[in-house]
């Protein structure tokens, strides 16, 4: 009887311990957890090579502050210098009280020399890390990724974010650019082929633009510093985790057409000596290997194109046409394969399976991927086909 | 216990003794041959009637002294005879006279009580733009007038029901014959019955006693202020529940779903009504769950915000001295005291206290530091769209407090376990029979055509299966 | 006593059993047998779906568990088959939990947290172990739309970014990797074990075991659609990736602009979990309850101290999950053989109960 009593009480007693736990969580509030206010929240990294090993450049965003009168973002580039990537993380924390976030991380640079080196030796800290996006872009920069990251950008608050924008999907549809993630690079690298790419990304002076603007900036906002802006028509290509050439604007937009990817992109041509502009309205490209006899390469382009420009004074009929002439139609399609031809060339001097020949044979056939896996490339022959088309 | 005696100075001697509040008074006159006492309950017995229905008619009398031949000389429609002198004081204290004098064997009990009743009109709370506008007021025969003239079947039971040891107050349990479960009408009656209080001032009380679970947070009972929503829900099978001195009448077995639905939704095209009822349940959902997410978001998982608004936050919040799960509690906290004090306050200081609501607490608080805006504009949507589903405010409130806490203990896994046994709980309730998530769980595909999606009337021929009720089909 | 309708049933089998699977099951399966992921989870369906079928066949007969070995064994054996199947379901639901528990401090938390704040799921657990196995059927009806939303969202953001292409070659890892991951899968594949204890809390009607059999290969293909797709979008960094289905989302075009979506059904997916990883306890406290009747507080007290014992485990067990993964599928993976395929079918041979004849 006292014990059905004292369990008909139990529940009640439960809920008033439970209550009390909770608050006493909520009003503690610490399960060793980060909140917003003690987070760094890392927009970029850029990774150098050093004699120490890493030096790993850290943009930082920092709130304006209630006061928001002046908009954007402001950032700070903190350097830090260690063995590996994680001391360098471990280092920042250490100077700055802040705990480093990288899940809004969205541009890891890697610096020239960093870049020459297996970068997988940078990169699995973040692939690795449970807490860091694999979605965030990869890129190369000419020259340390510190100077990158921490130059003042004139189109935007953070460089970052300047670099970013480079990387959009019209970008990528005009056949400028061949972006890349972490994690697809990580598949090129751990995949058959051990063969990926990045954006090569410069730095060039914006004339008769000095910063003054900044307020967050402090690694390189300093007044009167140049401002900069950033182009990636290159790309790096890799082999086995190291830069091991670099491909032409004219190469990564053959790339990028036989990806397929091109939409809006212009290419330059030539009519009776004079140079035309034409403008890609659809791309079709493929890239298949063949093992009858000695391994061939079949890379073919199916472009329709309309003129865009001419390079000297045209009259009124002309402009008003989008119709491109036949000769300019056949240069085109010289010019095109010129540019496969340049890429797979490139690609098979560099030892960069570039277009994943390995893959494709160990996805056709294991015995003969066995057979052919060490000597593919360099016995590989091309043959290009261009087909370039006008708009009716 | 004592009965009339016909010695009128004993019998109004043994009255006074049981009713001795000063507000009992007793009115004596004499026709040609009796001396006559009137005893009455001042505040609530209409004096002029008295005079005219009953006083009057006896100032010439010279009959016999019988209860019924005097009795016969009253022009009052409600007049009966009673003995005992304590059912004597009873019907005193409801507002009826009664009648003695010298030599009775009975006293006449007079229904000449005084009714104060406001008008019918539009409740505050039950509000539909199309539709009819009446609601209950406080009386029990005008409430149950009401249904009856929506309902003018001969299976329509209102039974009466007098509850409260001290407040006797009349419970009107309406149902329909041979709609509404047996068991259901049985279980209701026997529940009122086996109540032993002193005052039921107001329908609120019975929940209580009705409840399967009463320490439970959420509602068992279902509640509407309007006698339109009240008799659909009869048609439907259930039992309803009108008490004197409420406006606001019960249903049983209740569902979730009804509180998502409105009249209104049956006077509006149906996909209108599924948008709106949607669109409720979205609002209710928001209005629990975004300050919790919110806290937990910035406490334990940056990633739920796209970054330029963390930026954005993280700029709002930089400068204020409390963490963000403080932060929202206290603007939680002062939206619930600002809504209470609004309820509570007079009209015409209401509109001051608007002004420091929005301005005082609101806007300088934020320059001043001490909250931030987004805080302030996450509370004020969840404080708009808790409103959407009315009848759940003191369900849903408690539960974003608790959500919020939750949040800012354990974060977004600690949303999602409440969320689950939120579910469980909800999912093995019942309410007399009945599933309170039904017609979700369990899963009665008719039933959905009127859930949270509204089917147009032709499709909807048979009552609510979850009611289990012994006449389903109620389209021809 | 409440019962479980079919299409609840087959809610539970097509929508909830198989979300157990998308955790950590497709990394361990790509660490095993590489792109032939899908072969071992194949195989695992087709045995389990077999083994539904079997059991819901039991299902029948309207008898429980308890009963059909009381009526075989006699009640003291019963008893003690009950109990040692109740550790079993113990056993089984011990490797979801810290998959669970993993999978929690990864997908709602920025940075580790401390074990602690996994430890309101064992108060779930507690309370939902306390209830019937019979009131489920409710809550699969909530439960399976849910499932739906959650999967479908999932699935509509990873589609794109997938190279089916990546599964090829058939075969690559050979005999011993397809064996090596059906072994690693092997505790995954409870299901059919899983329904035993309700038996006799089934609303059985004609068709219930085929169709019951159907909707849990319906399951099935789903949970092999999603493998297929998971291998699709990481191929060789596959094995990397564990708590597959809060990743593969992540690469939509949109995300960059609302940020994470992709939470909101995984988050749903999370809510369905919580119910599945507590039901083997469930499943064993019922299973304790038919061996010694059903005292009235004993559910309550068991799925207490069984919470609370689970909950110090996990405690004690923290950073020994490879470990203990390891020894789940390299030693003690033939149990799982044993209780989840040879007992249910044997259990066909259970004589009927003499009340039921």
């Amino acid at each position: 009887m006292r014990l059905n009593k004292f369990l008909k009480t139990v529940p009640m007693k439960l809920y008033a311990i439970l209550a009390a736990i909770v608050l006493l969580a909520f009003f503690s509030n610490d399960f060793g957890l980060v909140d917003i206010q003690k987070t760094a929240i890392i927009l970029a990294v850029g990774i150098d090579k050093t004699e120490q090993g890493v030096a790993l450049t850290s943009q930082i965003a920092v709130p304006k502050g209630s006061d928001r009168t002046t908009g954007g973002t402001s950032s700070v580039e903190i350097r830090t210098e260690n063995a590996t990537v994680s001391d360098c993380i471990s280092d920042l924390q250490a100077r700055t009280g802040w705990v480093p976030k990288l899940v809004f991380c969205n541009l890891i640079l890697l610096g020239e020399e960093a870049a020459h080196e297996d970068v997988a030796e940078y990169l699995n800290y973040f692939l690795r890390n449970e807490y860091m996006s694999d979605s965030c872009l990869l890129a190369v920069c000419e020259g340390t990724a510190e100077e990158a990251i921490s130059s003042q950008s004139a189109l935007d608050d953070a460089s970052s974010l300047a670099i970013t924008k480079l990387f959009s999907d019209s970008s990528e549809k005009s056949g400028t650019v061949m972006k890349n993630t972490l994690k697809d690079f990580s598949i090129g690298y751990y995949g058959v082929s051990q063969s990926s790419y990045l954006p090569f990304i410069r730095t060039y002076v914006q004339e008769g633009a000095q910063g003054a603007q900044q307020s967050g900036g402090s690694g390189g906002g300093g007044q009167g510093e140049e401002q900069k802006i950033y182009g990636a028509e290159e790309t790096a290509i890799f082999s086995a985790g190291r830069m091991v050439a670099l491909l032409p604007k004219e190469q990564t937009l053959a790339f990028s057409m036989l990806k397929g990817n091109v939409y809006a992109g212009t290419f330059n041509t030539e009519e009776k000596g004079e140079i035309v502009t034409l403008t890609v309205l659809k791309d079709e490209g493929n890239v298949s290997l063949s093992m009858d006899g000695a391994p061939q390469a079949k890379l073919s382009l199916d472009v329709q194109v309309r003129l865009c420009c001419r390079g000297s004074a045209a009259p009124i009929e002309d402009v008003s046409t989008d119709r491109v002439p036949d000769e300019a139609l056949k240069n085109a399609e010289e010019t095109l394969r010129g540019y496969v031809a340049d890429l797979f060339e490139n690609c098979k001097k560099s030892g960069c399976d570039l277009f994943e020949f390995k893959r494709m044979l160990y996805r056709s056939s294991l015995r003969k991927y066995a057979e052919w896996k060490d000597t593919l490339l360099a016995s590989l022959t091309a043959a290009v086909e261009t087909r370039v088309t006008s708009l009716k | 216990m004592k009965n009339v005696t016909g010695n009128l100075q004993r019998d109004l001697e043994a009255l006074k003794r049981i009713l001795p509040a000063e507000d009992i008074l007793t009115f004596s006159f004499a026709s040609e041959e009796i001396d006559f006492a009137c005893v009455f309950a001042d505040p609530i017995t209409d004096k002029e009637l008295l005079g005219e229905q009953v006083v009057r008619p006896l100032l010439r009398y010279t009959g016999e002294r019988k209860a019924e031949a005097v009795k016969k000389k009253l022009t009052s429609p409600e007049v009966k005879t009673e003995r005992s002198l304590q059912t004597l004081a009873e019907e005193v204290l409801a507002g009826n006279p009664v009648l003695l004098w010298e030599g009775a064997d009975e006293g006449i009990v007079a229904g000449t009580k005084k009714v104060f009743i406001r008008a019918i009109a539009e409740p505050s709370m039950d509000v539909a733009v199309k539709g009819p506008r009446e609601g209950f007021i406080e009386d029990v025969k005008v409430n149950t007038s009401l249904v009856r003239r929506r309902l003018k079947t001969p299976e329509l039971r209102i039974e009466m029901m007098k509850l409260g040891r001290r407040s006797d107050t009349f419970v009107a349990v309406c149902y329909l014959e041979g709609t509404s479960v047996k068991k259901t009408v049985e279980d209701v009656k026997k529940k009122l019955s086996a109540i032993d209080i002193d005052v039921i001032p107001d329908s609120s009380y019975l929940t209580h006693f009705l409840s399967s679970r009463p320490f439970s947070l959420l509602k068992q009972v279902g509640t509407t202020e309007k006698p339109d929503i009240f008799c659909a829900k009869i048609a439907e099978g259930r039992v309803g529940l009108i008490v004197d001195g409420s406006p606001i009448a019960l249903t049983v077995p209740y569902l979730l779903v009804e509180d998502f639905q409105s009249a209104e939704d049956y006077f509006v095209p149906p996909y209108r009504a599924t948008f709106t009822r949607l669109l409720r349940l979205f609002a209710l959902i928001v209005a629990v769950y975004l300050p919790a997410f919110y806290v937990a978001a910035q406490l334990f998982k940056l990633q739920l915000f796209p970054v330029r608004l963390l930026l954005t936050i993280a700029g709002s919040i930089r400068d204020i001295p409390l963490s963000p799960s403080l932060e929202m509690l206290l603007v939680l906290l002062v939206l619930e005291v600002l809504n209470e004090a609004s309820i509570r306050m007079p009209k015409y200081v209401g509109m001051a206290l608007s002004v420091v609501g929005a301005l005082v607490l609101g806007e300088t608080a934020v320059s001043a530091g001490f909250v931030s805006t987004p805080a302030i504009i996450i509370i004020a949507f969840s404080g708009i769209g808790l409103y959407a589903v009315p009848n759940l405010i003191e369900q849903t409130s408690v539960l974003r407090l608790v959500m919020l806490l939750v949040a800012g203990s354990v974060g977004t896994y600690g949303i999602i376990l409440v969320t689950a046994f939120l579910l469980l709980y909800l999912a093995t309730a019942e309410n007399f029979g009945a599933p309170v998530l039904a017609p979700f769980a369990p899963m009665l595909g008719r039933d959905l055509r009127d859930s949270l999606v509204k089917y147009n009337l032709g499709s909807l021929p048979m009552r609510p299966k979850t009611l289990k009720s012994p006449n389903r089909r109620r389209l021809k | 006593m409440k019962k479980i309708s079919p299409r609840q049933l087959f809610f539970f089998l097509a929508c909830i059993a198989p979300v157990g699977k998308l955790v950590l099951m497709p990394s361990r399966l790509v660490v095993e047998a590489k792109n032939d992921l899908l072969f071992p989870a194949l195989v695992g369906f087709a045995v389990q779906t077999g083994v539904v079928f079997c059991v819901l066949l039991l299902a029948k007969r309207g008898e429980s568990f308890a009963d059909m070995l009381a009526a075989t064994f006699g009640k003291i054996a019963a008893k003690v088959l009950l109990c040692v199947f109740a550790a079993f379901l113990l056993f089984a639901a011990f490797l979801p939990l810290l998959e669970q528990k993993l999978f929690v401090q990864s997908a709602f938390y920025d940075t580790l947290p401390s074990v602690v704040t996994f430890a309101p799921f064992f108060l779930f657990s507690a309370y939902l172990c306390a209830k019937p196995l019979g009131s489920l059927g409710r809550i699969w009806d909530i439960l399976a739309p849910v499932s739906i939303v959650g999967f479908a969202g999932i699935m509509l953001l990873s589609v794109g970014s997938a190279d089916y292409g990546a599964l090829l070659p058939a075969g690559a890892a050979g005999a011993g990797g397809f064996w090596r991951g059906l072994a690693a899968a092997a505790s995954w594949f409870f299901d059919g074990a899983l329904l035993l204890p309700f038996l006799g809390k089934i609303d059985y009607r004609r068709g219930t075991a085929w169709k019951g059999a159907l909707a849990y290969a319906a399951g099935g293909v789903a949970v092999l659609f999603f493998l297929a797709t998971f291998y699709g979008v990481f191929a060789e960094i596959a094995l990397n990736q564990p708590f597959a289905f809060t990743k593969t989302s992540k690469y939509f075009s949109g995300i960059t602009v609302l940020g994470r979506i992709d939470y909101l059904f995984s988050y749903a997916l999370a809510l369905v979990m919580a119910f599945f990883v507590a039901l083997p306890v469930q499943a064993c406290v019922d299973c304790v309850k038919q061996a010694f009747g059903a005292p009235k507080y004993l559910p309550a007290a068991l799925s207490v101290l069984l919470n609370l014992g689970l909950f110090f485990l996990a405690l004690g067990l923290d950073y020994r999950f490879v470990e203990i993964m390891q020894v789940f599928a390299q030693t003690l993976f033939w149990i799982f053989p044993v209780f989840c395929v040879a007992v249910p079918l044997l259990c066909l041979l259970l004589r009927r109960s003499h009340a039921s004849q």
